[in-house]
């Protein structure tokens, strides 16, 4: 599914991510935990093919793809979801249409017919009540005068929706409360396929309280410094993060 | 200003000698005539006009064509903008009872609709009150163009206490084939207290070659009036689009105007409201679209000379290619106009690199006690939309046009006639379609 290898990004020539390695297999959840500064978000939006990053070298592969020489929308067809750590507000857009609009390109993409607006209304209020969301949220702009729960959420409906193959959640738990958190991560569950898999990077354990990984990995500096199961990030709420970074350098 | 003899000067000077009739009476149009024997026009050095030439109009010598076709189709697709409205339509100028709605649609409503060179008697006098009423100064060289050489216009009257009228829909179409076409269409539209109508002005233009338009309309609101004015330019690359509207509005009157300037090689809009009693209202909004080697200003002039008024300006811009945009905005607040709240804001899009805007909001307050902003921006899209668009799968051409035309629907979205909001926006992305290139 996705394939990280030795991956080197930097930012206005200076180096986030140092050598990062990553295999995420169909069916699988990954959390990616770590400090602030780590390089988390970097990863994200390398992924996702934001601009602004310099790939000095690795590779990174999805579904066989070269994904480092692909256009974002392409990476997205191709069934690759990045949900934002900071949804944007798009003012002027409506929400429904814009979603309506990206299905169908993805839609296209895989030669399958584009939906009517009818079909669409009705997948879209089918997957609104997975993440419990008003609808009049629909007829606004995208993420306009949306509170943060209700971007977050929004986030999921448009995954919901897109049913990506590989989705990427940046910091989904950031800035939510127990109850927004429950339906988000309730929302990934009912997701969850032998097809589908998730990277989740988070900085807190509570969010794999809801959703239960079948990886964890810590990264500092650039680097995953140890991987294992959910049982780590127990481990990582219990200790913090110090004790690993200091192991991680006294193997140097 | 500097007085230099040009091609469009020597056929001003021609026309005054003329005997043709005219939308107006001699005795306004002779101070005008005046003023044009002299054939000062403005040029880049007057401050006023520093950033549009008017070199192409100058250039320009009118003549007549009388080669006119037009076909029913092209005459329906701008009638779409209002299909349920009374239509009135000027052709080159002159009234057009072929296309145009009979008036006995009009009969009894409380609505008197005349071309202007047809009034007589107490409407004529209304009109010409109304005109010479006006805000527009005595340099405004293009006022006493349409005055002084006008062959016709429309005055609309509405009565007292008219509510829910049909909105009147005028559309002014030239055709220029061979020579350069001239109009410039004087109107004159009244409301009494406490009624409300509806106008659109649709400029339109046909032909090869260049059409000159020089319009001028007049507006005055009674007490507690209200009007919702359209103006929609959608003229041909090869016109020039000079037009000055003089707005009058009476204590708890409302005026909202809505300008969509999405055509022509040159449009100069100068729009000036005037409040003559206090608690009155003026809502203005605009969108100008500009590509290749467009010149588009909007001038806007709100005076607020009495207390408890409003003004709520909003003008949004976007350009392309080497076309260039100009707004400037003056809001005056007199001395005894307390509790004035002014708002002003013009925001500019940039597509291209050689796209160019210079924007100018400005307010001269002289009461204490008032709430007035203003403010104005030029920018790029927002590279972080553009991206979360790009990640839902829809390509960046797609999403700099969903992102265009939705700075654009900021404005649109406050059209309160369903079918012309369609047309305008529909106007606006088949314009957008044609520009936006990915810039990849």
């Amino acid at each position: 599914m996705l394939s990280i290898k030795n991956l080197q990004v930097s930012v206005e020539e200076k180096p986030i991510l140092k050598g990062l390695n990553l295999e995420v297999k169909p069916g699988e959840i990954h959390a990616i935990m770590g400090p602030n500064g780590s390089g988390k978000s970097t990863l994200a939006h390398v992924l996702s093919g934001r601009e602004g990053y310099s790939v000095d070298a690795g590779s990174a592969h999805y579904k066989g793809l070269n994904l480092l020489e692909m256009a974002p929308e392409i990476r997205a067809r191709e069934g690759m979801f990045l949900a934002f750590q900071y949804p944007i507000e798009i003012p002027g857009v409506n929400n429904t249409s814009f979603l309506k609009k990206a299905l169908n390109e993805i839609r296209k993409h895989r030669g399958e017919e584009e939906l009517d607006a009818i079909d669409f209304l009705s997948l879209i209020k089918k997957q609104m009540k997975l993440v419990e969301m008003k609808e009049e949220l629909l007829k606004r702009p995208v993420n306009q005068g949306f509170s943060g729960g209700e971007k977050k959420r929004n986030e999921i409906l448009q995954m919901a929706v897109l049913n990506p193959t590989l989705a990427i959640l940046d910091e989904t738990d950031s800035g939510l409360d127990i109850d927004a958190l429950r339906i988000v991560a309730g929302g990934v569950n009912k997701l969850r396929s032998a097809d589908n898999s998730f990277v989740v990077i988070t900085h807190y354990q509570r969010l794999l309280d809801y959703i239960i990984p079948d990886f964890v990995h810590v990264l500092s500096d650039g680097q995953i410094i140890k991987s294992g199961t959910k049982d780590l990030a127990l481990e990582l709420e219990e200790r913090g993060y110090d004790w690993l970074i200091e192991e991680a350098e006294s193997k140097d | 200003m500097a007085h230099t003899t040009n091609n469009f000067s020597e056929w001003v000077n021609l026309q005054l000698d003329s005997d043709s009739s005219f939308a107006v009476s001699e005795a306004v149009r002779s101070p005008s005539l005046s003023k044009l024997a002299g054939g000062v026009f403005p040029t880049r050095k007057d401050e006023e006009w520093r950033y549009t030439p008017l070199g192409d109009l100058l250039d320009s010598s009118p003549g007549r064509d009388t080669t006119v076709v037009l076909d029913h189709e092209y005459i329906e697709s701008l009638k779409q903008a209002m299909p349920s409205a009374h239509t009135i339509v000027f052709l080159n100028g002159e009234y057009s009872q072929k296309y145009s709605d009979s008036p006995t649609a009009l009969e009894d409503s409380g609505l008197n609709i005349s071309p202007l060179g047809q009034l007589e008697g107490t409407a004529l006098k209304l009109a010409e009150d109304t005109i010479l009423n006006s805000t527009l100064t005595d340099d405004n060289i293009f006022q006493h163009i349409a005055l002084g050489l006008s062959q016709n216009g429309l005055f609309i009257e509405v009565n007292k206490n008219i509510e829910g009228q049909t909105p009147i829909h005028v559309i002014y179409i030239s055709t220029a084939h061979g020579v350069t076409a001239f109009t410039s269409p004087v109107n004159v539209i009244r409301v009494s207290s406490n009624s409300h109508l509806k106008v659109v002005e649709q400029y339109a233009s046909l032909g090869e070659a260049a059409v000159i338009t020089v319009p001028a309309s007049y507006v005055q609101l009674e007490d507690g009036a209200g009007l919702d004015y359209y103006k929609i330019g959608i003229e041909n690359a090869r016109t020039n689009h000079i037009c000055n509207t003089s707005v009058r509005v009476a204590g708890s009157g409302t005026f909202r105007s809505h300008q969509y300037l999405l055509g022509s090689n040159l449009t100069r809009s100068n729009l000036e409201v005037s409040f003559t009693g206090p608690g009155a209202e003026a809502i203005l909004r605009g969108v100008y679209l500009g590509d290749e080697n467009q010149h588009l200003d909007v001038r806007t002039y709100l005076d607020h000379a009495h207390p408890h008024c409003s003004s709520d300006q909003h003008f949004r811009g976007i350009l392309n290619g080497h076309s260039r945009g100009v707004f400037n905005g003056l809001v005056l607040v007199q001395e005894h106009a307390q509790k004035t709240d002014a708002q002003q804001s013009n925001k500019n899009l940039l597509l291209s690199r050689d796209a160019r805007v210079d924007t100018k909001p400005q307010l001269e307050i002289f009461a204490d006690d008032v709430k007035c902003a203003h403010g104005a921006t030029v920018g790029e899209l927002d590279s972080d939309a553009l991206f979360y668009l790009q990640s839902r799968g829809i390509d960046k051409k797609d999403a700099t046009l969903m992102l265009t035309r939705a700075f654009a629907a900021e404005v649109t979205q406050e059209i309160d006639i369903d079918s012309l909001q369609t047309y305008v926006q529909d106007k606006i992305s088949a314009s957008l379609d044609e520009i936006v290139i990915p810039s990849v």
